[in-house]
């Protein structure tokens, strides 16, 4: 396989291009460097008891610790594509710790999200339905016979299987009726069904009158009926596409991406590894395609210096950045490139980079500067951070060092540490 | 019903950022974003080289600026505009409505939320225009459609990609990178165009691409280079550095913005910063910022009532921060997503609902009630109201009466407007450079009250970096033109923080040194004189915290005839401890004494007015004096002020009454009074004054010239000097400030070669910067010496006009 396009296949799958893959990887076919991608071990990975359970009311130090823990675990994974599809699936399945006010159903949601992340997506619209962090957010414990409560049944078409458009009022207002009486036990925060809040009454979804019962709804929506099926095939294959390769796809790309998924009746596994086997994905339009994400470059900026959550506080910034982990915007999730390129934004990742360049100088990073020409500072950041710099950007550094050098010949200690800065807001680390 | 959390920020953040393709931003957009500044030059002369391109032009006198307040997650209008009257209104709103007890009517029929009394206090001066009844077509519930139809703006349907304030941008004939501003995270769908888009400035400040270090503008400057020219990497690699290259111009373009603190609250912060950016010039035509949590679902009145306290504070710290200057350049517009329902759900709060109540908020408004309350006849428990206004009407009035036109363009109709402004942008605002300086005679006046904040029109403490505009020219016997410079009490009451208060001509630049110090809550003034600027008017500046400022007149310089000063070393014509002058005892509380003035203490009987350095002594409370020419009743100014126990020394210039006397009359509590003449105006004396732009004569701290100590004198040179001419100068006029003095002490200036008089010009307190005026003779040298009594202290003295010889 082509070292550019291995590298490509392991930048979007696991964050970074780790030396130690490259190498393992390069007499790899594409296909064998795919599925050794996709060779996650089938053993689930435990959540760590901290922040399985609700110390206190609020969860906050848990919420700290899980995001670093879940950080750490993207840049530490042995095979991050996990990682990336758990978060594919959090920013698609969106709970938020903000309303769920709670550690562990909100752990156990990512638990879920890890577990299944390759698993079947209709067997997993099925759990994340009655999943307590899922039934709080949308408000479906508060969806009674008496005063149903739309939400949960809207967004199951409209964000999570079909898109808007595929549905009717009069389709949300059956599916909240089926859905009524799915709620959560309050005392063990538990799924319970409570009969006497469902509604019983025929109720006609999508043309057919029956007792509909909420799980029916998912079932018909990704089984029995096929054009809704193909229709969510489809619908979900474009947000992969876009989360992995780039932005607009082709209708074809979708369709016979779409197909895949169809005829696997919903299994993952397959469909992203056709994903990842296809020409466009390693096409130039895909290379120059995709921003990373404020967590992925944060993953990045984390690989490359060595250090790990408990030294960088992440949780502190990622905000700024637009992107807190448990802590989607709304119910519809993250967006991509252009969500995340505008100067406030921005202006949060230069703050972070300040920092862990305040932190790499106690580590005597003048050594990228001191001594060296600049050809050679510059190539020593490059190396670093993992960049192909291109000339403009080498040229901008090479011209930051000669300016430096020229108004103030001494003092290595600024150079080094805006030069560190620089090379993580190039736009070869912001980019995927 | 949609969820009261998740969807409002759903539809926010979803209209947040478009998701674009920067190889649609707009090939001439992008190209000009990339080369600018591509010839930066020589590496040495690329230090500090943020070229001007960037820099915000400022705006033209009559452009208007439109702020946008989003609330968003729907506003509960029927409990924002009450329809007190309406028992509908209370059947189906049950225990959330408003009693008519609570309601602020603006009429009988309806009254605002009882948590917004300052818009009250704005509609009960007609600068509120409350459009009700608001909304559009076959409107959708969901707070992503509804929103992005508000920001879209045009009819039609499917997810837009423009937004009305963007495609306004358009239609500009230049493209500035801060005309249109988001205060807040990110780039709302209604600040981005098909070629242009605003800009997103974060309330909490700028971090980086603030700083000023040699060494931070040498990193900018390599990440801006990164942006010079397309990589060849792609499209989305050019656009991040050209991101990463706005982080850095944005940065150094409203770093000043943030220098001073901001309140705590989200809103009042992101309408400070607004007021900031707005009174900083940059060239803003639109600001756009937003609050969350009005999707009351449940628990609307305790939330609602946050709220609407947060949107009254908002409107009041912007206001109160906003210079003067753009009061009547800048209209408020809210917008909200959609309204909600008029029965009131099992949760104590309403759902989703359609039509709104807005406010249009200005001085050009003309405010009152428009458009219709919507019936809520036959209204069932999910029916929504009828709407009277399209909101595009709004957007048309707005974008026609304010923005400067285009509004069918823009919204691709035309769209009813509705009437809202009495006139177009900046009527009254000033415009160019201060005139030319002159020389001038005196003309005493009778003190009189020019400017107050507290009173209509202003009505509003001055905010931090906030200045006020004074029209002294054509006032208070002020005539409208010839004016050389006027003579201010300037007081500052009620003030919030220890600050400064700073006099200009309007149109000018503002000077280094301050002419009030603001000691907190306790009244302060001090004696000014200043040319007046552009349209005959002066400029006040508040640094810190916030103040209330009264101006007084006290006098002026015409250009044609009449007083000249000849100038003295200070003689004692009243002391109220010895009895000098005819007065033995403390002047009580509302105690007045006419004082001779003419045929005393070297003042000739032709004098018309006099200038003295009054000090109060140990005054038993905090109060004012005013001294005004006898025979005429006492006018409601004062021409000093002082703290209680506090010995408080001022210039005072005083016409002289027919008998002449003059008044002197103090305020509060009891106090002994000194006067000490250092000069007086007559037809026949020589001196004709010229106001000077302040010029530095001395800064300890960054001439490195040592503090003075205890009984330290410093010679300085005046004649040649700060404007002052080399010959012909007898007298000059000094604003002395003595910063951070380690202990309370007086400073005395003099001229050089005389004997230190016994009375100082300024009493300072430990620790408090204490400005005060000098009048004062040059020495045969040129020079005049400055004393310190007590303690150290650092010095700024600054020459503000001088009078011939």
């Amino acid at each position: 396989m082509d070292p550019l396009e291995l590298a490509h296949l392991l930048r979007r799958t696991e964050y970074v291009v780790r030396p130690e893959r490259m190498t393992a990887l390069a007499a790899a076919t594409r296909a064998e460097a795919v599925d050794d991608v996709l060779a996650v071990s089938p053993t689930p990975v435990a959540i760590p008891t901290y922040i399985d359970h609700d110390i206190d009311g609020e969860g906050y130090s848990q919420w700290v610790f899980a995001v670093k823990w879940w950080i750490d675990r993207m840049v530490d994974s042995p095979k991050p594509v996990q990682e990336k599809m758990t978060w594919f699936w959090h920013g698609h399945f969106c709970s938020s710790w903000d309303k769920v006010s709670s550690a562990r159903l909100m752990t156990d949601q990512n638990k879920l999200f890890r577990d299944q992340a390759f698993g079947n997506f209709r067997t997993l619209t099925q759990a994340m339905s009655v999943q307590p962090a899922m039934l709080y957010y949308l408000d479906n414990v508060d969806n009674v016979k008496t005063s149903p409560n739309q939400n949960f049944a809207r967004e199951l078409m409209e964000l999570f299987t079909l898109g808007v458009g595929n549905y009717t009022e009069d389709d949300v207002t059956a599916a909240a009726k089926a859905w009524t009486g799915h709620g959560v036990n309050r005392t063990t925060d538990t799924y319970e069904f409570r009969p006497e809040r469902h509604d019983t009454e025929p109720k006609t979804f999508m043309g057919v009158t029956r007792n509909w019962d909420g799980p029916q709804i998912v079932d018909f929506l990704l089984s029995e009926n096929a054009a809704t099926k193909l229709v969510a095939c489809k619908f979900l294959t474009r947000k992969l596409w876009t989360y992995f390769a780039y932005q607009a796809p082709t209708q074809n790309i979708v369709d016979e991406l779409a197909q895949v998924l169809f005829d696997s009746d919903f299994e993952m596994l397959p469909w992203l590894r056709a994903l990842l086997l296809r020409d466009e994905f390693y096409s130039t339009t895909a290379q120059q395609g995709l921003v990373r994400s404020p967590i992925e470059w944060v993953v990045a900026v984390m690989y490359q210096t060595g250090f790990r959550g408990a030294a960088l506080n992440p949780q502190w910034y990622v905000d700024g950045m637009g992107q807190i982990p448990f802590g989607p915007p709304n119910v519809a999730g993250w967006k991509q490139n252009g969500y995340w390129t505008n100067s406030s934004l921005f202006g949060a990742r230069a703050e972070f980079a300040r920092d862990v360049t305040w932190k790499l100088r106690k580590n005597d990073a003048n050594a990228v500067s001191k001594n060296h020409t600049p050809a050679q500072a510059v190539d020593t950041v490059a190396a670093m951070f993992g960049l192909d710099l291109s000339n403009t950007t080498r040229q901008a550094l090479l011209d930051y060092i000669a300016v430096r050098r020229l108004n103030e010949p001494w003092g290595e200690w600024w150079e080094s540490t805006n030069l560190l800065t620089m090379a993580m807001l190039t736009p070869e680390m912001h980019l995927a | 019903m949609l969820d009261a959390d998740i969807s409002t920020r759903d539809a926010l953040q979803l209209l947040t950022d478009r998701d674009d393709d920067p190889t649609r931003m707009g090939r001439r957009r992008f190209l000009q974003m990339v080369g600018m500044g591509a010839g930066a030059g020589a590496l040495a002369g690329s230090l500090g080289g943020f070229d001007d391109a960037w820099a915000g032009a400022p705006i033209g006198a009559a452009d208007g600026i439109v702020v946008l307040v989003g609330l968003f997650g729907g506003l509960d209008g029927l409990n924002t505009v009450v329809p007190y009257t309406n028992s509908l209104y209370y059947d189906q709103h049950g225990g959330l409505a408003i009693p008519p007890t609570q309601v602020l009517k603006l009429n009988t029929q309806v009254g605002l939320h009882p948590r917004l009394p300052y818009l009250k206090s704005l509609y009960d001066h007609g600068e509120v225009a409350v459009v009700q009844g608001v909304g559009y077509d076959n409107p959708d519930l969901s707070h992503f459609t509804s929103m992005a139809t508000w920001m879209y703006g045009r009819a039609g349907n499917g997810t837009p990609s423009t937004g009305w304030v963007g495609r306004w941008l358009d239609g500009l004939s230049t493209d500035e990178m801060l005309r249109a501003v988001s205060v807040g995270q990110g780039l709302p769908l209604h600040l981005i165009g098909a070629a242009r888009r605003g800009t997103s400035v974060p309330q909490w400040g700028v971090g980086f691409g603030g700083d000023t270090s040699r060494h931070d503008l040498w990193m900018y400057d390599g990440l801006r280079k990164m942006s010079v020219a397309s990589a060849g990497r792609g499209a989305w690699h050019d656009a991040v550095a050209g991101t990463m290259r706005k982080v850095v111009d944005v940065g150094q373009e409203i770093a000043p913005v943030f220098a001073r603190d901001l309140p705590p609250g989200d809103l009042e912060k992101k309408m400070t910063v607004a007021a900031r950016l707005i009174n900083a010039n940059l060239g803003l035509r639109v600001v756009d910022l937003g609050h969350d949590g009005f999707d009351t679902h449940s628990g609307q009145p305790n939330t609602l009532n946050d709220l609407l306290t947060d949107l009254d504070n908002g409107l009041r710290t912007f206001f109160t921060t906003l210079d003067d200057r753009f009061r009547s350049r800048v209209t408020i517009m809210t917008y909200s997503e959609f309204g909600r329902t008029s029965w009131s759900n099992d949760s104590a709060g309403t759902d989703h609902g359609t039509v709104n109540n807005h406010f249009v908020i200005g001085r050009a408004v003309k405010g009152g009630l428009y458009g219709q309350q919507p019936s809520l006849v036959g209204l069932r428990r999910w029916d929504r109201m009828q709407h009277h206004v399209d909101f595009r009407s709004l957007y048309a009035t707005v974008l026609d009466g304010w923005l400067g036109g285009g509004s069918s363009t823009v919204l691709g109709a035309n769209y009813p407007k509705i009437g809202l402004f009495r006139t177009g942008p900046g009527v009254g605002v000033a415009t160019g450079g201060a005139g030319l300086a002159v020389k001038g005679d005196w003309v005493g006046l009778t003190p009189a009250r020019i400017y107050d904040s507290r009173r209509a029109p202003r009505l509003l403490p001055l905010g931090a970096g906030t200045t006020g505009e004074v029209q002294v020219n054509g006032v208070a016997g002020v005539p409208p033109s010839g004016v050389a410079a006027v003579v201010l009490n300037v007081t500052a009451v009620a003030g919030t923080a220890a600050s400064s208060l700073t006099v200009w001509p309007t149109g000018g630049a503002k000077p280094g040194a301050a002419n009030v110090s603001i000691q907190g809550s306790n009244s302060t003034s001090g004696v000014v004189t200043v040319k007046p600027g552009a349209h005959g008017r002066v400029n006040i500046a508040n640094d810190l915290g916030a103040v209330h400022c009264v101006v007084d007149v006290l006098g002026y310089y015409r250009t044609t005839a009449a007083g000249r000063l000849q100038a003295q070393a200070p003689r004692r014509i009243m002391d109220t401890r010895s009895g000098l002058g005819g007065r033995r005892g403390a002047l009580g509380g509302a105690a007045s004494f006419g004082l001779k003035v003419r045929g005393v203490g070297g003042v000739p009987t032709t004098a018309q007015s006099v200038v003295a350095n009054v000090t109060v002594v140990t005054p038993t409370a905090s109060g004012g004096l005013t001294v005004w020419p006898s025979g005429v009743a006492r006018p409601a100014a004062s021409s000093m002020s002082f703290s209680a126990r506090t010995n408080t020394t001022s210039l005072v210039f005083a016409k002289i009454g027919a008998d002449g006397k003059i008044v002197v009359y103090n305020s509060a509590g009891s106090s002994h009074v000194v006067v000490d003449v250092v000069g007086w105006f007559t037809t026949t004396a020589r001196g004709r004054f010229t106001p000077l732009a302040p010029g530095r004569l001395l800064d300890t701290q960054p001439d490195a010239v040592a503090p003075l100590g205890p009984s330290g004198s410093v010679a300085i040179a005046v004649r040649g000097r700060g404007g002052v001419p080399s010959s012909g100068v007898s007298t000059v006029l000094l604003n002395v400030t003595a910063k951070a003095p380690s202990a309370a002490t007086n400073i005395t200036v003099h001229p050089s070669g005389a004997a230190r008089p016994s009375v100082s010009n300024i009493a300072a307190k430990a620790g408090v910067d204490t400005s005060g005026s000098a009048l004062c003779l040059l020495g045969a040298d040129g020079k005049v010496v400055i004393h310190n009594s007590t303690g150290t202290t650092d010095l700024v003295v600054d020459v503000v006009g001088w009078f011939t010889s």
